[in-house]
């Protein structure tokens, strides 16, 4: 049994650091990111974390010393949001086809504009798309196990791919928690030996040329390329099993047992079901304690793993139920709707029998989602069952 | 049978620049170096001065035997080639053997050609292009008082001189009307005449051969005009030939020589041939001539070594002109390019080859003095010098016509001081 | 590989005629004052005050060696001196013929050509010449020196012909070695091929390709972990100047402030040169580039380039130097510094680095080019060292030429009109002497406290 703390979810993501042993770590501060940062730089300060700090100019420097540093074999830990997970986006997009296993906190916010430095996963959500791992945090503890899980996967040969461990700005950066500090004795024997570079190294004991240019019209490019994205994809596809494995492997050892990819809550005899991703989770799963209370047949299911996406898992849950409703906290322009929402619809494609899913939006710009509002996502998806269907997507905090 | 990477044939100039040139580039490719010869490689432009003792035949080998094992090189001496076989990639020896090359040079130089003369072939006489020749004529000179010399070109005129020096009563016979036809015009010439005469050297000019018959010991010598000359000895220098009588089955391209571009490429693949052998194009046009000098000789070996082993350096061969120093009885000339086509004489005479009506010369021509300098342009550019006597540089003048340096608002000063203005055009060149 | 030899070097711009050096050589080899028998002579060109050198220059392939009969002329292997041997020659004079700097002559007192030997080491003519135009210098030391060394970029590969960059990249690299990390961010290096295509690499360092963006950021997070873990690896980028003064500038300076152990390389061919001939911020005023047009109204770039060399010595770097390749040595002397600073701090080399395909120049005018750039205090000389604190100027202009010499023989400047002329001379006279403020000579204390 490990040491208790009483924290918020930015320095459970610290002492997850801490745990983990990265080489390097490098920060910039954002809000609500900037006291993970400070964290980070006090620990580093009071030795308890034993890695390089680096304090560059920016978030396109951070992520481009810590691939500089992975690439000569370091482990490596940042953290970032918003503006500048934007501002480092161009590293950012290469670091998943240079198969380096970074591990990234995103301290999720909404985007700007309008200007707004409170919590929403639009940050994130609009990086869905870049072959990065992007794994959703509910509670304190949960960021803290994730940070360190998140290495073993990023490192397993199977995968060699980055890792984002997300956590919602404001509710899990700021809301304080207790969670167990596990020995630092027990996360070594679970990480085993560092793996960041036996396949692209900037290395003169093993000189290779990292990058070089690929693909064009014809000749041995264009199949090069497609092995190049084939394999980041198989890369993917590993990593569904891999993050099962090590999250059952962390229940035997930590005794703390977390759905690797989608969370079924109360689903086995539900008509219907909510979907849930992050932090909302909670007050979702109180809600359905409630409505269950009243007799209503509901279960939620909760997104983990959205990146790879968790098809199979997410069907097998889907199949029990006759309606979903579907919470986002962020927007999928396009589409009218949110982005799980959107993906979960390709899901259901896979389906014997279509069912009704309603799209919810909540939570944007650091609105809170209440249980209120969560009896009107029950309330909406039950009437689907009598063919009550909305034909647009619900705003939740547009009348608050 | 036997192989190498590079087959060299021929160990003089050409074969030599063309070995340093493979082996600056490729130290580890195996190369032969044939000669006929029975001795370590030498230069035939020496063998004047082996005759007239200026020269120790022990000291004017070129390489010795540590240089060729230095150089990793197979050296065989006294093999001569007798066959080409270009489709089998290989070569027949006279000892029987053959040899086969990935790459082979042929720098088989040139051979004495003897004029048609009644007798000549039964009578004893002799030819000057090898050490053994060389030998031959220097033992048959002693007690020796007088000897005839046929032909008045550089070879027959150095011969000529080192046998004067030595005591030796000598007369020569040249067809055409003046001496070193080739390379200087009249008024050149006449300078020349005028140093040998004075040392005694008697001169039939405009003069052949007719006969030649043994009577009391010694040889005589009918001439066209029907004058007869007594001589103890007869030297024939009348021209050479190049020496490709080994090539009648080979399937290379010949016309008087081999021909070649400029890489020194032959017709066939993986043969290439340079210097005295070859008919290479020339520099004020591209017609392919025989041009037969050392200079040219070591630059066409040295552009045929850099092709075969791939150098990149290479730049092709700019073409042959025609040039030579001249150094006779304490006197030094030389010549360079075309100095016979201009068309005046000192006289205002028309020269004898009026080929190009374009050029334009300037001439400072001092016979009481002994000096003589001629500068031939055309367009601005310098394309032929000639110099007896003067402080002119041989080598700056060469490279003025060899870059066709285009002269424009310099060439007055060029003409007036021709010595400075070619030094300094060098130094702004080199940098 | 071969060896490169002394030589006497001649700088014609310092000769004053005064034929010192005949005397000497004379005397030295005769002990008389006959200029006959010396074995230098000096041509006076009658109308310009240009002097011409006639001397043996002791060449490596020399052709005066080939083309004796005699075997009297060789060149030794240990002195580089072309030795002449007179019990050998006969006279022939083949070798005037051969050579075209009249470094052999015939001397006809002695009836018999002669040449320089260089004085068993100790020229007497050098040491003759009050204004030093002549140098004993040991040629090609960079050769004697690094010559043995690795190419370790491999043959052939893609640039454009008369490629500067190219150059830069052979040399740099020998240089520093294989125990290096080599960031080429995109531009005309990773173009020619340094990364390599679709699996083929064409360096045998590890190399890559950054961002444009973020090449000092990713070699100092390279260099960081190799410092963590106790091994000694060099960091180099060799990066234009978008990747350096443009797009690249923060992550440069940020490295810079940081103190990042590295050599960063930029070399500077004035716009963005692989994309098509671009504009950047360091391309200079009035030149025309694809996005700065001659037309009616436009005549090229209409503000000055960004001087980043000085920018850099304002982030106190352990050192900063500009360089140029027909200054070689000056070039190795500021690699061998960068080299012992990098271990400290930053290194920064600017290389200026003409460009034919994008300047529209003969690509054989390369080296020329590059040095009238200099020699017209366009393109100055210097370093500076971090512990000095100052500017010190590697290669003093005497006199420098007038832009326009420099300017007329590049394409992208010849729309120029006679006030771009002007300006441009003013703002090249302008930056010098800033510049000049930099350096010991100048009054103010140093760098350190202005940075
Ligand atoms: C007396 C004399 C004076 C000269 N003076 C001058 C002068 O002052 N200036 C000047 O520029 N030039 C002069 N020359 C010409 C000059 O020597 C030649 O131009 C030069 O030597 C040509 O060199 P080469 O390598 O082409 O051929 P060569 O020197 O002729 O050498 C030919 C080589 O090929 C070998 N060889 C030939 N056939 C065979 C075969 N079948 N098998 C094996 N080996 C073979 C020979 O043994 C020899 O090694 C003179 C020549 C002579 C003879």
């Amino acid at each position: 049994m490990g040491k208790i703390l009483v924290c918020d979810g930015n320095e459970a993501a610290a002492w997850g650091v801490a745990r983990s042993k990265p080489d390097m770590v490098a920060v910039f501060p954002i809000t609500p990111q900037s006291s993970l940062a400070e964290y980070i730089s006090q620990f580093v300060a009071d030795g308890v974390i034993k890695a390089d700090l680096m304090d560059v100019e920016g978030e396109h420097s951070v992520l481009s010393v810590l691939q500089g540093a992975c690439l000569a074999g370091a482990r490596t830990y940042t953290a970032s949001c918003g503006q500048g997970l934007a501002f480092m986006f161009e590293p950012y997009f290469r670091s998943a086809p240079l198969r380096l296993p970074l591990v990234m906190s995103i301290v999720t916010r909404d985007g700007i504009t309008p200007q707004s430095v409170w919590g929403g996963q639009q940050d994130a959500m609009t990086v869905r798309e870049t072959g990065w791992i992007h794994m959703y945090c509910e509670t304190c503890q949960e960021i803290l196990d994730t940070v360190i899980m998140a290495y073993r996967i990023a490192e397993n040969r199977d995968v060699m791919l980055p890792v984002n461990v997300n956590h919602d700005g404001n509710y899990l950066s700021y809301g304080v928690e207790k969670v167990e500090l596990p020995e630092e004795e027990e996360v070594d024997a679970f990480m085993g030996e560092k793996n960041t570079n036996w396949h692209v190294a900037l290395d003169p004991d093993r000189p290779m040329g990292v990058d070089p240019l690929t693909g064009g019209a014809g000749g041995v490019g264009p199949s090069l390329f497609v092995s190049y994205r084939k394999g980041h994809c198989k890369g993917m596809q590993n990593a569904l099993r891999v993050i099962t494995e090590v999250h059952e492997e962390w229940g035997e050892r930590f005794g703390r047992y977390y759905a690797p990819l989608v969370e079924e809550y109360r689903l086995d005899d539900a008509d219907y079901a909510i979907v849930t991703i992050g932090s909302m989770s909670g007050a979702g799963k109180d809600a359905v304690d409630a409505a269950r209370e009243e007799g209503e047949k509901v279960g939620l299911i909760k997104i983990k793993t959205f990146r790879p996406f968790p098809l199979q898992a997410l069907r097998d849950a889907l199949a029990k139920v006759k309606a979903v409703g579907v919470v986002d906290r962020s927007v999928s322009f396009a589409w009218n709707s949110g982005p799980v929402y959107q993906e979960l619809l390709s899901a259901l494609y896979f389906l014997d029998n279509r069912i009704p899913a309603v799209s919810f939006i909540g939570g944007l710009a650091g609105a809170d989602i209440t249980i209120d509002h969560f009896k009107r996502v029950i309330d909406t998806t039950a009437r689907t069952l009598q063919g009550e269907v909305p034909s647009e997507c619900i705003w939740l905090n547009e009348n608050d | 049978m036997p192989s190498a990477k590079y087959l060299i044939i021929g160990s003089s100039h050409a074969g030599l620049c063309a070995l340093d040139a493979i082996r600056l580039q490729d130290t580890e490719g195996s190369v032969t170096l044939i000669t006929r010869d029975e001795s370590l490689p030498y230069s035939p432009t020496i063998l004047p001065y082996v005759v007239s003792g200026d020269a120790d035949p022990e000291k004017i080998f070129l390489r010795d035997q540590k240089a060729m094992d230095h150089l990793n090189v197979t050296f065989l001496k006294g093999e001569t080639v007798t066959t080409v076989d270009t489709k089998a990639h290989s070569v027949r020896l006279s000892s029987g053997e053959s040899l086969s090359y990935e790459k082979l040079l042929l720098a088989t130089g040139a051979t004495p050609v003897l004029p048609p003369v009644t007798g000549l072939e039964d009578e004893p006489h002799h030819v000057l292009r090898t050490l053994d020749d060389a030998m031959k004529l220097r033992t048959a000179l002693e007690n020796k008082h007088t000897a005839l010399v046929v032909g008045a070109g550089l070879i027959g005129m150095h011969a000529a001189e080192n046998l004067a020096k030595i005591g030796v009563d000598v007369t020569i016979v040249e067809a055409l009307p003046h001496v070193l036809p080739d390379y200087f015009d009249e008024d050149g010439a006449s300078l020349i005449q005028q140093a040998f005469s004075d040392k005694g050297i008697k001169m039939h000019l405009g003069c052949t051969m007719k006969q030649v018959a043994r009577s009391n010991g010694a040889q005589l010598v009918t001439l066209n005009s029907g004058e007869t000359i007594s001589s103890d000895l007869v030297l024939v220098a009348t021209g050479v030939r190049p020496s490709i009588d080994y090539l009648s089955e080979a399937d290379i391209e010949v016309d008087q020589g081999i021909l070649v571009d400029d890489r020194m490429r032959t017709s066939a693949d993986g043969v290439w041939a340079a210097g005295d052998v070859v008919q290479a194009p020339g520099f004020f046009d591209s017609e392919k001539r025989l041009n037969g000098t050392l200079p040219d000789a070591s630059e066409q070996g040295r552009i045929a070594g850099m092709d075969m082993v791939g150098d990149s350096a290479l730049k092709p061969y700019k073409g042959g002109i025609g040039m030579n120093t001249y150094k006779f009885f304490g006197h030094r000339a030389f010549s360079i390019g075309l100095i016979k086509e201009a068309n005046t004489g000192s006289d205002g005479r028309e020269e004898d080859r009026v080929s190009a009506p374009d050029l334009e010369e300037d001439r400072v021509f001092s016979p009481a003095s002994q000096r003589y300098q001629k500068l031939v342009f055309q367009d601005d550019r310098l394309v032929g010098a000639l110099s007896i006597n003067t402080d002119l540089d041989p080598g700056v003048m060469f490279e003025v016509i060899r870059r066709r340096i285009d002269l424009k608002d310099m060439k007055a000063q060029f003409v007036d001081h021709p010595q400075e203005t070619g030094r300094i055009l060098m130094t702004k060149v080199w940098r | 590989m071969g060896k490169g030899y002394p030589t006497i070097a001649f700088y014609p711009e310092k000769c004053n005629g005064c034929n010192d050096c005949v005397e000497a050589c004379a005397q030295i080899k005769t002990e008389t004052s006959e200029p006959v028998h010396s074995r230098i002579s000096v041509a006076k060109d009658p109308d310009d005050e240009f002097y011409g050198l006639s001397l043996c220059r002791q060449c490596g392939d020399p052709r005066c060696v080939m083309d004796c009969p005699a075997r009297a002329l060789t060149k030794n292997e240990d002195t580089g001196v072309v030795h002449w041997d007179e019990t050998k020659c006969v006279n022939c004079q083949i070798c005037t013929l051969a050579c075209p700097y009249a470094g052999i002559t015939y001397n006809r007192i002695t009836d018999q050509v002669m040449k320089c030997d260089l004085c068993n080491g100790d020229p007497a003519c050098v040491k003759a010449c009050a204004p030093m135009a002549l140098e004993y210098k040991i040629g090609a030391e960079i050769y004697n020196t690094w010559g043995d060394l690795e190419d370790l970029f491999v043959p052939g590969v893609g640039a454009c012909l008369g490629c500067n960059s190219e150059l830069i990249m052979r040399h740099t690299l020998r240089r520093i070695g294989p125990n290096t990390v080599v960031a080429t961010p995109p531009g005309c290096i990773p173009g020619v091929g340094s990364v390599g295509v679709n699996g083929i690499t064409s360096t045998k360092t590890p190399v890559f390709h950054p961002l444009l963006t973020n090449t000092a950021s990713m070699l100092a997070g390279v260099k960081r972990y190799y410092n963590r873990i106790g091994r000694d690896v060099t960091m180099l980028a060799l990066a234009g100047d978008g990747g350096a003064a443009d797009v690249g500038f923060q992550s440069l300076s940020g490295a810079a402030e940081r103190g990042e152990q590295m050599i960063f390389v930029c070399v500077d061919n004035e716009g963005y040169m692989n994309t098509g001939v671009q504009r950047s911020s360091t391309t200079p005023y009035g030149a025309w580039t694809t996005t700065t047009p001659v037309g009616e109204a436009l005549q090229g770039k209409t503000r000055d380039a960004k001087p980043l060399p000085l920018l850099m010595v304002l982030h106190s770097c352990e050192y900063v130097a500009t360089a140029a390749l027909p200054f070689m040595e000056d070039f190795y002397m500021k690699l061998d510094k960068a080299i012992e600073a990098s271990k400290r701090g930053m290194a920064f080399i600017h290389i200026f680095s003409p460009c034919p395909t994008g300047w529209r120049f003969d690509p054989s005018q390369l080296i020329e080019v590059a040095r009238k750039g200099v020699e017209t205090n366009m393109v100055p000389l210097w370093e500076y060292e971090n512990d000095l604190g100052r500017i010190n100027i590697t290669h003093v202009v005497n006199e420098p030429l007038p832009v326009v010499t420099y300017l007329k023989s590049i394409g992208k400047y010849r729309h120029l009109s006679d006030e771009q002329l002007v300006y441009i001379q003013r703002k090249t006279d302008e930056r010098f002497e800033l510049l000049k403020k930099f350096t010991k000579e100048s009054k103010l204390e140093g760098l350190s406290d202005a940075a």
